[in-house]
């Protein structure tokens, strides 16, 4: 345990040295540029809470990413899902007028259900005639994209906006906030709690990680492969579309062009950098999410560009994940060798 | 007679992206890696491209620095999927956000904008017109004055045809994707064969980078590969690499898209933007009900 976390921090350690070498080249001093970095995104409470909010999406969409991968399905279809659960919410909140005590969940339930829809029809497709879920969700990240493009362009878009958005939605339906502090947060908790709860003590949490590792020892051992790869699909879907509904709900409370760029690609980074762990997916969520919300301050205070932190995000992704290979084959070589040595004294 | 040229000229025009980079993932479909990183590379050459047009004033050191921009995405998926034997799927991904980030992050800090460059300084890759053909009436409409790369695309299929299938390295390529020990213990190296086979598709999607954003306009737009890279994927998938399926499978994808543009007269843009990707999908349920029919076939 104490050696991945280490392996993680080493890992982050280089990457961050390496965009302080980027910076230091372009004459920029990386020291102060971290500590703007920092000191924007937790200098103080209104800041942490603003960093927790943002951090919503990306752990949202890193956990469906985590399920899916540790379960087997490759359900890079976050982009799509997420833009669907949005439009789905947008749309309920924009016909639907209830006390928020009713409206607040029961948007919640329409945004996941979009995107389960979402994930579905790429269910279906390998359900039904094999297709690999792999490209076709890539593929409907397209076509969720030009669909909602259309969809708040023609039949709710608003009327006198200079570029494609809908309306406001029902205020009953926006997340309630107390100071800078949004309660999407405590939906996060919720979902991360209730997706650690199944992943690690339920008995179809266990066949997904069983299959997720051998699916052919699972199906021997009697589990039911088509039946979960669809509930893993589904479930999986239905976090990034709640990932979008709240993007709408506790944000901009309208769909705007673009609102799902990046978020659900970084979900997936998520998840890779995590490893398929459900823990680690939500620490990793909250780093990126400092990552993000710093990179303003960065910009504003030292003239570094904020998308520096793209570059830096996918670096660390890259060499934590090849640092855990490399440092793990290093340690077994380690151990072989000790071990030799315990037999030839 | 005018609309069955634009769509022909429409359809070489969406198909040449697709077909070089596919071309580069059968290079990489042949010697056995799961390369996902076409998307990357394209984007990558494409920023490089406008990068080099306008910082000498010239298409050909801007193909120059396409191809060179592709190859440094290759190198790093040389670096973490051949060297430190990271997992290819993974590779792949973070390069592609790699890529997406570090071209993102350079429009910004070299050209100071976001989102778009364009410039008149840029110079576009010229048409070519072919003597004597050009003066046919409609053959000579779509044969001559296409693109520099039209042209470059249609050799490339042709010489990866050859490298693949008639010469010793195209065994050598075939064999590492084939079985891996067996070229090792035979005293080639199966991880050059790779690396090589990475930088081949690196130099195909810099010329569809370059044709990207040097081609028909000149401008670099934030991810401006949109999801090309991924149906080039698709299309060396359906056809298990070879390089005359691809050529074919990519001009159907080109006709969809050159389509798309025509429908437009009737429906939203919106719609007719998502004809490419439909056609994917449907490229594959055809490829996948075909499967099953052979798998009956060999069942009963």
């Amino acid at each position: 345990m104490k050696r991945k976390i280490l392996i993680n921090l080493v890992g982050i350690l280089l990457a961050f040295i390496l965009g302080a070498l980027v910076m230091a080249i372009q004459g920029k001093d990386p020291i102060e540029a971290y500590y703007r970095l920092f000191e924007y995104s937790l200098g103080t409470p209104n800041k942490i809470a603003y960093t927790l909010n943002k951090s919503v999406p990306l752990v949202l969409t890193g956990l469906s990413a985590t399920v899916a991968f540790a379960s087997g399905p490759v359900n890079l279809g976050q982009p799509g899902q997420l833009l669907m659960g949005a439009l789905f919410a947008t749309v309920g909140g924009l016909y639907i007028n209830l006390p928020p005590g009713l409206l607040i969940p029961l948007l919640l339930i329409l945004s996941m259900l979009g995107g389960a829809l979402w994930s579905g029809v790429a269910a279906l497709l390998k359900h039904l005639f094999n297709m690999n879920e792999f490209i076709t969700t890539l593929m409907l990240n397209m076509i969720a994209d030009y669909l909602t493009l259309w969809a708040i362009s023609y039949p709710f878009f608003e009327k006198n906006a200079n570029h494609p958005q809908t309306p406001l939605i029902n205020q009953n339906g926006w997340m309630p906030e107390w100071g800078s502090f949004s309660s999407n947060v405590i939906v996060m908790l919720l979902a991360f709690g209730i997706i650690w709860f199944i992943v690690n003590r339920t008995t179809s949490g266990y066949e997904w990680r069983i299959s997720g590792q051998n699916s052919l020892f699972s199906r021997l051992g009697g589990v039911n492969v088509k039946k979960n790869y669809l509930a893993v699909m589904l479930l999986t879907g239905a976090l990034a579309g709640l990932a979008g509904g709240l993007i709408i709900m506790a944000g901009p409370h309208r769909f705007i062009k673009d609102i799902g760029a990046n978020y659900a690609w970084d979900g997936v980074m998520i998840a890779m950098v995590a490893n398929t762990g459900v823990i680690l997916t939500l620490v990793f969520g909250l780093f990126f999410a400092i990552l993000q919300t710093g990179a303003l301050g960065m910009e504003l205070q030292v003239q570094v560009p904020r998308e520096l932190i793209k570059v830096l995000q996918a670096v660390i992704v890259l060499i934590v994940v090849a640092g855990r290979g490399y440092f793990e084959s290093l340690f077994a070589l380690l151990e072989a060798r000790r071990k030799m040595r315990g037999r030839t004294s | 007679m005018k609309i069955v040229i634009g769509l022909i000229n429409g359809m070489l025009t969406a198909a040449t992206p697709i077909l070089l980079a596919a071309l580069g993932g059968s290079m990489t479909y042949y010697a056995g890696i799961f390369n996902i990183a076409m998307e990357g590379m394209m984007l990558s050459g494409a920023f490089f491209a406008v990068l080099g047009s306008y910082y000498f004033h010239s298409w050909l050191v801007g193909i120059l620095f396409a191809i060179l921009g592709a190859i440094l995405m290759a190198l790093i998926f040389v670096l973490f999927a051949v060297v430190l034997k990271m997992d290819e799927f993974i590779t792949g991904i973070g390069l592609n956000l790699l890529s997406l980030g570090l071209t993102t992050y350079m429009l910004r800090q070299i050209f100071k904008v976001k989102g778009a460059f364009s410039s008149l300084e840029i110079v576009p890759i010229p048409k070519i017109d072919i003597p004597l053909i050009k003066d046919i009436p409609i053959i000579g409409d779509v044969i001559s004055g296409q693109n520099l790369i039209v042209y470059l695309t249609v050799l490339a299929v042709i010489i990866v045809h050859y490298l693949v299938f008639k010469t010793r390295f195209g065994l050598r390529l075939r064999a590492a994707g084939y079985n891996r020990t067996c070229l090792d213990t035979s005293g080639v190296s199966a991880n050059r064969i790779r690396i090589i086979s990475l930088l081949i598709c690196g130099i195909l999607c810099g010329l569809a980078g370059a044709f990207l954003s040097l081609g028909y306009v000149t401008v670099f737009t934030e991810g401006m590969s949109a999801g090309k890279g991924w149906i080039s994927l698709a299309a060396v998938i359906l056809v298990s690499g070879s390089p005359k399926g691809i050529a074919l499978i990519s001009l159907l994808f080109g006709f969809t898209d050159g389509l798309g543009l025509f429908m437009q007269r009737t429906m939203p843009p919106q719609f007719t933007s998502m004809v490419p990707y439909i056609a994917t999908l449907i490229a594959l349920f055809v490829y996948s009900i075909r499967l099953k029919k052979k798998q009956k076939i060999i069942g009963a």
